[in-house]
């Protein structure tokens, strides 16, 4: 019971996570194809009020795994090393440049940083995703590995689906966030991310299969919920894909494209999470071989389960206190 | 150089570039709170001027020591993996709290505390400045349990290896929490203090923004003038009730071989290998006056007590805490001449003496990372003192890959080093003149009339811009 309610708070985590550092991330994708200045300070700016609260959903989420699946954080982490060094390379520079552009402007090229490093960090946690899905090596309970064993073609597909994926959710809000021209080209580009992380992630759903972690659809309740699942996430994407194009100002019109992505994003997590459930390694690391002891979990679901809503009541007056959108029509600084 | 020594370069690297910015940024959120909270009562221009001033020297060093501090929490698995799994589950739900209730809190508010300015009602403004300063200290406190857990391990038993919670109470009010806590609190304002009041220095020494300047430097020394004495007792505190644990750190630090020296160890060289110091300057007595003792007969214990295999290195735990004890000295005495000045009504005459604080401001900050030295270095080779070697907790990882990341992070740590340090340089040279509430045209709309919506409800870029210039 308290496996698989850790289990839960772990995924919540995730979910958490992707969503919000996705759009975060992806916004500073979507740097790196603007020309204007201008427009790359607003995007830039955009995210500067909550890139720290996004962030702290990946802090929470290995933290969460540490706690409740002590070995399966010691496994793992060195498993996917070379791509989580990288990732947190990317992330420093990012969070610095991100601060220092606006502290100090116009910083063009920490503007510039902070772009490479947001395409950086998408593509190693996309490629981190991936190792998930190779076998792992384990002598006595300790990790036993080599530093590119993790590595296989099905990580670099995995890198490039979620840098896809969180650059459509950077667009979508950029496009919730903005008005003028950087609205329509957000548009214009996040149908086109839509479409390309649409078609990528249709080909991890089905290549998946052939690496050492394939689906488990054995059960009727798991190929069901499998199913409405992916039916709710091809429902997603083709909601965003038939509104980012959409250019009247309504509400529809920005809240669609972003709201359908998420609920993609989201439906294709948990639908791996179910055909994957309770395997976090392959072959034999389960939740159940990782979880730690019952006064840890007892701990844990009470201390820091009690203060998942006041997190999320955080998380919520960051975003409304700078609610609404920025001002990017004709100011050109 | 070994898998174990890459490893622990790497942690040492990290963890003290990380421990930097905690050093300026606790203290400064909690005077940023302050300024801002006199700006709201007393509605003087100055204090507004002194809020925008520090947050911008605040806002950098927080996003440092954000993502620096991220980094740590992953290498706990990355390169200590062993110590991930077996520690886990003690550690794992203490850094656990520390994130639900110390990191979200912080991220929750800081974006009000940073572009809020103008933006929101001032109460809304004032409130976030003390949420973040509460996430900050209460950050600060539990990764102080389970750092103090570490050294003090308690409220536990060993099942197949793994370290299994039976008393969370005494896991987290271990016996060195207790005093560490409020000793590295003390720290981290007395650090801030230094920080702000040696900037502040320069204003006075260049004539510039006097009004901001005394008033910066008056709270940062009046402070620091307060915390100073406490932190020389609760540094003995610490040293009285943890170091009794852990008696092969309190020889190391004491920088004795052999037992009887009562002296007090000023200056050494020591060869490990050899176990004894290739060079030593003593002052006598001292020692025993410090184990207080004035009869000048109570020696100190020296490291050949403790064997061989479970010594610590020498020179990094004496040393350290040479750096500390010193650094503590030097800034006792100028809060001592502070106080002596102000007294004397002089603070503001005293030109050498401005100039003399200007070169203090990195102090506090030292002296911080000569204690951690202390505490880490004094605990080897134990990663969890007594009961797991550090040698026995790192990852098998390829040495590659290793030595990939240790010098990723050194040159990557060292840039933004400079990168910090030339801001904040450039941002002392523009000064707060432009920060003063006073040069600016007035807003068009009153910060008072509640969450500011504008035509269309967008939020024009052009209010944080003017707070930006």
């Amino acid at each position: 019971m308290t496996t698989t309610l850790w289990s839960a708070t772990v995924l919540v985590c995730l979910l958490m996570y992707v969503v919000l550092d996705g759009y975060d991330l992806g916004v500073g994708v979507a740097t790196l194809f603007e020309r204007d200045p201008a427009h790359r300070r607003h995007l830039l700016e955009s995210v500067a009020v909550g890139w720290d609260g996004n962030e702290t959903w990946l802090i929470l989420l290995g933290v969460a795994l540490w706690a409740g699946f002590p070995l399966a954080f010691g496994t793992i982490l060195p498993h996917a090393y070379l791509p989580i060094i990288v990732l947190l390379f990317s992330l420093v520079v990012r969070g610095v440049s991100v601060e220092m552009a606006s502290q100090a402007p116009p910083a063009p090229r920490w503007t510039t940083a902070f772009g490479v490093a947001s395409l950086l960090a998408s593509f190693a946690q996309g490629f981190a995703l991936g190792t998930l899905t190779s076998a792992v090596h384990l002598r006595g309970g300790v990790y036993t590995g080599s530093a590119f064993g993790a590595f296989s073609w099905f990580c670099v597909l995995s890198g490039l689906t979620v840098t896809t994926a969180y650059t459509a959710l950077g667009y979508a809000y950029t496009k919730h966030k903005s008005s003028g021209l950087l609205r329509e080209s957000a548009a214009r580009r996040g149908a086109l991310a839509t479409a390309v992380a649409g078609a990528l992630s249709v080909l991890v759903l089905v290549t998946v299969e052939t690496t050492a972690a394939p689906l488990n659809l054995g059960s009727p309740g798991r190929a069901f919920a499998f199913a409405v699942l992916l039916v709710f996430a091809a429902g997603g994407a083709v909601t965003s894909l038939v509104t980012f194009p959409w250019r009247r100002q309504s509400v529809a019109a920005d809240a669609l494209p972003l709201g359908g992505l998420v609920i993609a994003t989201v439906s294709v997590f948990l639908a791996l999470g179910v055909a994957r459930y309770p395997v976090l390694l392959p072959p034999g690391l389960t939740v159940d071989s990782a979880v730690g002891p019952h006064s840890t979990m007892v701990f844990i679901l009470v201390g820091i389960g009690l203060n998942m809503p006041l997190v999320l009541a955080y998380n919520v007056f960051a975003h409304r206190a700078f609610a609404g959108k920025l001002d990017t029509e004709g100011v050109h600084s | 150089m070994s898998l174990l020594d890459l490893s622990r370069w790497q942690f040492a690297i990290t963890v003290m570039f990380h421990m930097t910015f905690p050093a300026i940024t606790v203290g400064l959120s909690i005077f940023l709170a302050v300024v801002y909270g006199l700006y709201w009562r007393t509605g003087r221009a100055v204090y507004l001027q002194m809020f925008r001033f520090w947050r911008r020297i605040f806002a950098v060093g927080f996003a440092i020591g954000v993502v620096a501090g991220a980094v740590i929490t992953f290498q706990m698995g990355l390169n200590w993996g062993v110590y991930g799994a077996r520690t886990g589950p003690i550690i794992g739900p203490i850094i656990g709290m520390e994130v639900v209730t110390a990191f979200f809190v912080e991220a929750g508010f800081i974006g009000v505390l940073l572009y809020g300015d103008g933006r929101v009602r001032k109460v809304t403004m004032f409130v976030s400045t003390v949420m973040v300063s509460v996430g900050t200290v209460l950050s600060s406190t539990w990764i102080i349990a389970a750092n103090s857990w570490m050294q003090t391990p308690a409220g536990f038993k060993v099942v197949h290896g793994q370290f299994e919670p039976t008393d969370w109470m005494r896991v987290i009010f271990n016996p060195s929490f207790i005093w560490r806590w409020p000793h590295m609190l003390a720290a981290v304002l007395i650090s801030a203090s230094f920080f702000v009041a040696g900037i502040s220095a320069w204003y006075l020494v260049k004539g510039r923004a006097k009004g901001f300047a005394r008033r910066s430097m008056s709270i940062a020394l009046g402070i620091a003038a307060l915390l100073m004495p406490v932190q020389l007792y609760l540094g003995d505190g610490v040293a009285g009730h943890e170091l009794p644990y852990q008696l092969s750190k309190l020889e190391a630090i004491e920088g004795n071989w052999d037992n009887g020296n009562t002296g007090f160890v000023l200056f050494s060289v020591p060869d490990q290998q050899a176990a004894r110091n290739i060079a030593e300057l003593d002052i006598p007595c001292l020692g025993s006056y410090i184990a207080k003792d004035l009869g000048c007969k109570t020696a100190m214990p020296g490291l050949k007590l403790t064997p061989a295999a479970d010594r610590p290195d020498m020179a990094a735990t004496f040393w350290g805490f040479r750096v500390m004890f010193l650094a503590a000295v030097l800034m006792f005495g100028t809060v001592f001449a502070a106080t002596v000045l102000r007294m004397r009504n002089r603070l503001w005459t005293a030109r050498r003496f401005h100039r003399f604080v200007l070169w203090t401001t990195p102090v506090g900050i030292l002296a911080i990372l000569g204690g951690w030295v202390t505490a880490e270095a004094g605990r080897q080779p134990w990663i969890v003192f007594g009961q797991l070697r550090t040698s026995a907790a790192v990852s098998h990882l390829a040495p590659g890959e290793v030595l990939f990341s240790v010098i990723g992070f050194s040159v990557l740590y060292l840039f933004m080093l400079v990168a910090y340090v030339v801001y904040i340089v450039r941002t002392m040279r523009t000064g707060p003149e432009r920060d003063d509430p006073g040069q600016e045209p007035p807003p068009r709309n009153l910060p008072d009339s509640g969450r500011v919506r504008h035509a269309a409800n967008t939020v024009p870029l052009g209010s944080r811009e003017v707070a930006a210039r």
